[in-house]
């Protein structure tokens, strides 16, 4: 038997630990998930609108300033806690935002928007998941940033916080200020 | 005060841990005289250290910072006293408490013929002591004070106030820490080349690992029947990193229990048994680094602090590296030209202990390919329940099939004509049992249909090898054994045919899933001893005879503001209604989840087998006199 076979498990062993110390070196955020869609154009997608079936939202949306896709649902409690930032960001200048409403029902979504604010410009249907699944999403709420150009220029997993506001604002901005 | 009794243990447990793995001596009457003071006082001094912590609990003693970061006066008692392990401090100190055992009793091993083998053994143990214990010292020191005077506490997180919970982890480290044993023994093997007729190696091995493989069992199942009933997903495994890291240990002592077996009667695969002692032990500690490190994301990180994953990688190349390279060197004098038949007892052994390595394999790859994928390509991705379900599933199948089987086969070689003789009953008896189970369930799905036939396959095997007491089968064996068929029926019945629905209700609205109709009764406010909740009351019939009346309850803890779900369980042998409570308003009718898990009870049924099998033979193991007192 060629006893080199016995060294295998040292090297395996020792690759291991060189990935992860290379990892704990490196600054990096665990939570962070960049997306396969990050610098590729948005995805083509077509959905209902929240308020009116006959309106169809799609790609039109893109094109003339940064756009939000915020995928949420009246079942998902972050997205209530997230609701405050949409709304604020809603207020600055610059941004639209879309909402796509996530396997949810119509009726309750509809209530929940009145009483929590609407800050969306529109509101689209993703009844069976369809339009999550093109989109790559990884779980409820989160949220893409397009620029004009229909370019997805970044991804945010999980609720927006007071915490990553003012980080994920500063994209947006900077984005903003690139492109003008 | 009690800060400076628990630090001063763990700076005189450190000089002892020291003192051990560096000491000589020149008679059997000095080892003796001078181990006995090392290994009793790094018992005691680990044992104040860990109870200090815990009386600080105990009294609220909210100068030590540990304390005051994750208790409250409000807490239920049993909460304070498990809140010392349940922080990353505390539970270290419960770590160094359990390997302090481990090392007395490798001690009590002792006798004139292995006295230089024990202590190579107790060097190397005494290294790990020595090595955790400077861990919690430099990064970790749960006796920190706090700066200022502070009259209460920050609580402690409320999804972990929970008896299970309670109890996990110090099961779950006399698992994890229990396979040190085996590996300091692996290592002086491996170090002192003992041979078998002079130091029976093989057996000590055997003793700790099957310590540490019971408790491990159940430890496991226990954080299962938490995560069961306390996050509220109605499932009780996701494949979670940290789940994961106690699984993979899990499987490799499961193999180990095993091939000791071959070593035991034929006193071949002697290396294979050293590196499997080696790696087990070892993923218990890649393990431990991917909790405290904060590499990975999970529901069980402790504290994101690199510095922390700096030591205990540094650490684990150290053991690794030295352990890996003495494998390399020294397993030449190990080697065994004995061969068997492929129809043997060994070589079903062997060759399930190549499918319990590759599930391992799998596992890990699993674990940790996200790390890899970031490293080479700088991507993030994750991988999930179906990657596990897809690979593992069909690497098991086979695995099952043989365990049936097995334990029926001859050493050496066995006949394919008597096995199938031996077999036909039981063969027959499963296909019966598979038919009715399927009859009365009227449960159609490839994959469960192949689990019960599995399932059954087990214990119909062990049932009868009890009944007709066919040679080779050892009760201990076929306890474990047949709680293993128990579990895969519990898991396949509750994952393949899992009922869901989700609905919002207002009081008074009905459901139905399956024949069970569920009336939601009332909404309350109730106020328990560190919480408040909204406790709704669902009444549960069937057919119009009442079942019972579930009471799902959304806590809110106001110390730490963290709101948690109770899942409300009724459960019998056939089945769990599982209810959980979501969000909502009595406008707008709260968002209800309903789950109906067949026969979910049956893995924790099964569990209680294999332990009480693992502790019998733990029994057996002593008796003995393998460890003399």
């Amino acid at each position: 038997m060629n006893k080199k076979i016995f060294l295998v498990p040292a090297v395996l062993f020792f690759l291991l630990i060189g990935i992860f110390f290379y990892l704990l070196l490196i600054d990096r955020d665990p939570s962070e998930l960049p997306s396969m869609l990050i610098n590729k154009e948005a995805p083509q997608f077509k959905a209902k609108s929240l308020f009116d079936e006959k309106i169809i939202i799609s790609n039109t949306e893109f094109g003339e300033e940064i756009v939000l896709i915020n995928f949420f649902a009246t079942w998902c409690s972050p997205c209530r806690e997230e609701h405050q930032f949409i709304k604020k960001l809603s207020n600055e200048p610059g941004i639209k935002l879309i909402g796509i409403n996530y396997k949810d029902k119509n009726k309750i979504a509809k209530k929940w928007l009145n009483e929590m604010g609407n800050p969306y410009s529109k509101v689209g249907v993703d009844k069976n998941g369809s339009i999550a699944i093109d989109w790559g999403l990884y779980g409820i709420p989160e949220t893409y940033v397009v620029d004009k150009n229909g370019i997805v220029q970044y991804k945010y997993i999980g609720p927006i916080t007071k915490k990553t506001y003012k980080k994920f604002y500063s994209q947006i901005k900077s984005l903003n200020n690139e492109k003008n | 005060m009690i800060n400076i009794v628990g630090n001063t243990s763990l700076y005189l447990a450190l000089l002892l841990s020291a003192l051990q793995t560096f000491c000589f001596f020149k008679t059997e009457k000095k080892f003796i005289k001078r181990y006995k003071f090392f290994v009793s006082g790094l018992l005691i001094f680990s044992s104040i250290a860990f109870f200090s912590l815990m009386y600080g609990y105990f009294v609220s003693d909210f100068t030590i910072l540990n304390v005051f970061k994750n208790s409250h006066s409000s807490k239920p008692l049993i909460y304070k006293i498990a809140a010392t392990w349940g922080n990353h401090e505390g539970s270290m100190l419960l770590w160094i408490l359990v390997l302090t055992i481990f090392n007395f009793l490798i001690f009590k091993l002792h006798n004139k013929q292995n006295l230089k083998y024990v202590y190579k053994a107790l060097q190397i143990q005494g290294f790990i002591i020595f090595g955790f214990m400077l861990f919690t010292i430099l990064t970790s020191n749960p006796f920190q004070n706090v700066e200022s005077f502070q009259s209460e506490g920050w609580g402690f997180n409320p999804i972990l106030q929970d008896p299970a919970l309670a109890i996990h982890p110090p099961f779950l480290y006399i698992g994890y820490v229990g396979f040190s044993a085996a590996f300091s023994l692996a290592m002086a093997t491996l170090i002192s080349q003992a041979k078998i007729a002079d130091v029976p190696w093989h057996q000590y091995i055997k003793t700790f690992v099957m310590i540490a493989w019971t408790f491990l069992t159940i430890g496991i199942a226990l954080g299962s029947i938490w995560a069961y009933y306390e996050l509220g997903w109605g499932g009780w495994w996701f494949w979670d990193p940290v789940e994961n890291a106690s699984f993979m240990p899990w499987l490799l002592g499961t193999a180990l229990i095993h091939s000791l077996m071959i070593v035991d009667k034929t006193k071949s695969l002697q290396i294979w048994v050293l590196l499997l002692s080696i790696l087990t032990f070892l993923l218990s500690v890649v393990g431990t680094f991917l909790v405290r490190s904060g590499i990975l994301t999970s529901v069980h990180t402790f504290a994101l602090d690199p510095s922390r994953g700096i030591y205990i990688l540094t650490f684990m190349a150290i053991l690794g590296g030295y352990s890996f390279i003495l494998f390399f060197q020294k397993s030449k004098y190990f080697f065994s030209e004995k061969y068997f038949s492929f129809l043997s007892k060994e070589g079903s052994i062997l060759f399930n202990n190549f499918l319990m390595v590759v599930v391992c394999a799998t596992v890990f790859l699993g674990t940790i390919y996200p790390l890899i994928i970031e490293t080479i390509l700088d991507n993030k991705i994750s991988v999930g329940e179906p990657y596990f379900n897809k690979t593992i599933i069909p690497i098991t199948i086979p695995a099952i099939l043989l365990m049936g089987v097995a334990p029926i086969f001859a050493w050496k070689k066995d006949n394919l004509k008597r096995i199938i003789k031996i077999s036909s009953p039981k063969i027959i008896v499963t296909i019966i049992l598979t038919l009715s189970f399927l009859y009365f369930y009227k449960f159609i799905n490839f994959i469960g249909i192949i689990g019960i036939f599995l399932a059954f396959w087990i214990i119909s095997n062990n049932l009868l090898n009890l009944i007709l007491k066919t040679k080779g089968c050892s009760k201990e064996t076929i306890l474990a054994h047949f709680g293993v068929g128990l579990l895969i029926l519990g898991i396949t019945s509750s994952s393949v045919w899992q009922e869901e629905s989700v609905a919002r209700m207002n009081v008074k609205d009905q459901v139905t899933i399956k024949n069970y109709t569920i009336v939601f009764n009332e909404i309350n406010e109730i106020k328990g001893q560190n919480y408040v909740a909204i406790q709704g009351n669902f009444l549960v019939s069937s057919k119009k005879n009442k079942i019972t009346n579930l009471k799902p309850e959304k806590r809110l803890y106001p110390v730490t503001n963290i709101i948690t779900t109770e899942a409300a369980i009724h459960t019998n042998l056939v089945r769990d209604l599982y209810i959980v409570l979501g969000n909502g308003n009595s406008n707008d009718g709260w968002v209800v989840r309903f789950y109906i898990n067949p026969l979910v009870i049956w893995i924790w049924i099964g569990v209680v087998f294999m332990f009480v099998g693992g502790i019998l033979s733990i029994k057996k193991s002593l008796n003995k006199k393998i460890i003399i007192g």
